[in-house]
């Protein structure tokens, strides 16, 4: 008897309530959105359905979707570039550290905190000097006052400010998990390419680096639902502004859905967000099928 | 004789290797060392401000200590209804999680050893699910539940809570399932075992360690979430801790020291339960991000 064979009353016992709140809070809300995406609806009153014109207006004339798509997909490429240095930190503190766990778990610490309080203590930390604002105090100190800005304040540089957070709050998770990832690569292959002559970061490069290729994976999905959970980080530090110069995609949902009403058009742009998910996670998962079938 | 000259040879090198090693070792732990003051610093930053009076903040310097410890701005973020909050964030968080390790362990038990022809189908439904993100809910969630009434209620937050944090629960249990022996469930069955008794002690007793991290992922993730409470609830005295931080924040914007403190003890709670299971925590936290 390899398998449990029991009566379908049995099944739908264990299965089902789970199964049962799973889809009608995800994939019902999921459909309805599709759906609302086609109407003409401000949530509340009449809707009218329009076809795809919400997404005509989505695509084409709405000033707004195109930048913000543009900082979603930024917001994953900075925390992807932030892996490498994950990495390079892992594999010191793999090498030179015996006991990394102070180490690692004060890198930690960020990753478990509230969004709400990331984002409150470093719109205090962003604050103008005047305001008691740390940075631009320290940058005075060190006598680089004219780098002073109003971070989040001024269009130009409030996007990178906020990239930043990011990269300060999760630098600890995929350091950590690029660590793990290395600390399971067997021991026995770093031994056997010493007798051959690779040491050091020559080893890493052969060894380190192929057999970690799986963890990368799991860092760079990482990186890129975190790029989309940035949502809450942009709605407490700027909400989107000064004037749109931080929406992400969905803010601009969101701003579009309760701020101006319209919430069929923020079910279109839900939709597209939805959609934009299951075909970067396939393409990652397509790309990475590729990469260990090389290295392997 | 020629090993006896290669070992000498070899000696002097690893003595010059040494000596650049323990300089790199050096330059690596500075290094390491100006990380931790980055990551940690911030926080230390928090504190010393949360102490503060309003003129210090203004005009001191981002270093300096307190003159004097200004308790009175803790007592400022009392009287906010910061316990109010705590007590709400312990309530939907521990109310999800026992929903969410009751349900998923009975779900991940049928996946991973009944003999039917829809578990694979279930399991897709579940990794398919991972990839969605949760604001994509937000609007229609928000219409069903004002239209079921449950809108501005701790139900609306813990069913969606429950839900999204479901399939990460379902693939972490069922694996570790996989791996039981069967012979276990045999025994079990010939000593006459209904499948109800099995689960309760047999699978569930030896499915503490992989519990324990649904446990841990789940009181991350939903301690700390703010964008769904700040949307579905409206009731002061139903808000979560991440949403009363932020009101209080938004309310007191020029009293800094309280707004300090009232960030401090918003983290406070994360930051106790993270000092007791450090490493469980980050053990769990790395296996839930093996998702992907």
């Amino acid at each position: 008897m390899n398998v449990l064979k029991v009566s379908r009353l049995t099944i739908a016992a264990f299965v089902l309530p789970c199964l049962i709140i799973y889809v009608g809070i995800v994939f019902v809300p999921i459909m309805v959105s599709m759906y609302s995406g086609l109407l003409d609806w401000n949530g509340i009153g009449e809707s009218k359905f329009i076809g795809l014109d919400n997404f005509r207006n989505l695509f084409f004339h709405d000033p707004v979707f195109w930048p913000s798509v543009r900082r979603t997909l930024m917001f994953s490429v900075f925390s992807m570039a932030e892996i490498p240095i994950a990495l390079l930190v892992a594999i010191l503190l793999k090498r030179y550290i015996r006991r990394p766990n102070f180490l690692v778990s004060s890198y930690f610490l960020p990753v478990i905190l509230s969004v709400v309080v990331v984002g409150q203590l470093w719109k205090t930390i962003y604050n103008p000097a005047s305001m008691g604002g740390m940075l631009n105090q320290v940058l005075e100190a060190i006598g680089l006052g004219s780098w002073a800005h109003a971070w989040l304040t001024e269009p130009s540089v409030a996007m990178y400010s906020l990239y930043f957070v990011a990269l300060w709050q999760y630098l600890g998770y995929h350091t950590l998990i690029q660590y793990t990832g290395i600390l399971n690569v067997p021991e026995e292959i770093y031994e056997a390419a010493k007798i051959d002559g690779a040491d050091g970061f020559a080893a890493d490069r052969y060894i380190t680096f192929p057999n970690i290729i799986p963890i990368f994976k799991i860092s760079i999905v990482l990186a890129f639902i975190g790029s989309l959970q940035a949502f809450d980080m942009v709605m407490v530090m700027t909400g989107g502004g000064p004037a749109h110069a931080t929406d992400v995609i969905s803010t601009h949902m969101y701003n579009m859905s309760f701020l101006s009403m319209k919430y069929g058009y923020g079910s279109s742009i839900a939709a597209f967000l939805v959609i934009l998910c299951l075909v970067a996670t396939f393409l990652i998962n397509l790309i990475f099928n590729k990469l260990e079938k090389r290295f392997s | 004789m020629s090993t006896s000259t290669a070992v000498s040879l070899n000696k002097p090198a690893t003595a010059a290797g040494r000596g650049r090693y323990s300089i790199a070792k050096t330059i690596v732990i500075v290094f390491l060392s100006i990380l931790v003051v980055t990551q940690v610093y911030p926080l230390l930053w928090l504190i010393l401000y949360s102490l503060k009076t309003n003129e210090e903040i203004l005009s001191g310097s981002f270093f300096a200590l307190p003159h004097a410890p200004q308790w009175s701005n803790y007592s400022a973020a009392l009287e906010g209804n910061y316990f109010r909050y705590l007590l709400n964030s312990l309530f939907v968080t521990s109310v999800t999680m026992l929903t969410v390790i009751l349900l998923s362990s009975l779900c991940a038990y049928a996946i991973s050893r009944f003999r039917w022809r829809y578990g694979q189908v279930v399991m897709l439904l579940f990794l398919v699910g991972m990839m969605i993100p949760m604001q994509a809910t937000l609007l229609p969630l928000m219409i069903i539940f004002k239209n079921i009434h449950v809108l501005n209620t701790h139900l609306s937050l813990i069913l969606p809570y429950v839900a999204f944090s479901m399939p990460i629960a379902v693939f972490i249990l069922s694996g570790f399932m996989k791996t039981i022996p069967h012979e276990i469930e045999e025994s079990a069955v010939m000593d006459g075992a209904n499948i109800g008794r099995i689960f309760r002690s047999i699978i569930l007793p030896v499915s503490v360690p992989p519990v324990m991290t649904v446990c841990i992922l789940t009181f991350i993730n939903i301690w700390n979430e703010y964008i769904l409470a700040a949307t579905f609830i409206s009731s002061e005295k139903l808000k979560t801790l991440p949403f009363g931080v932020n009101s209080f924040v938004s309310q007191y914007s020029v009293n800094y020291g309280a707004i300090g403190a009232f960030l401090v003890l918003g983290a406070l709670p994360v930051i106790i339960v993270y000092f007791l299971l450090a490493d469980k925590i980050t053990q769990g936290m790395v296996a839930g991000a093996v998702k992907g």
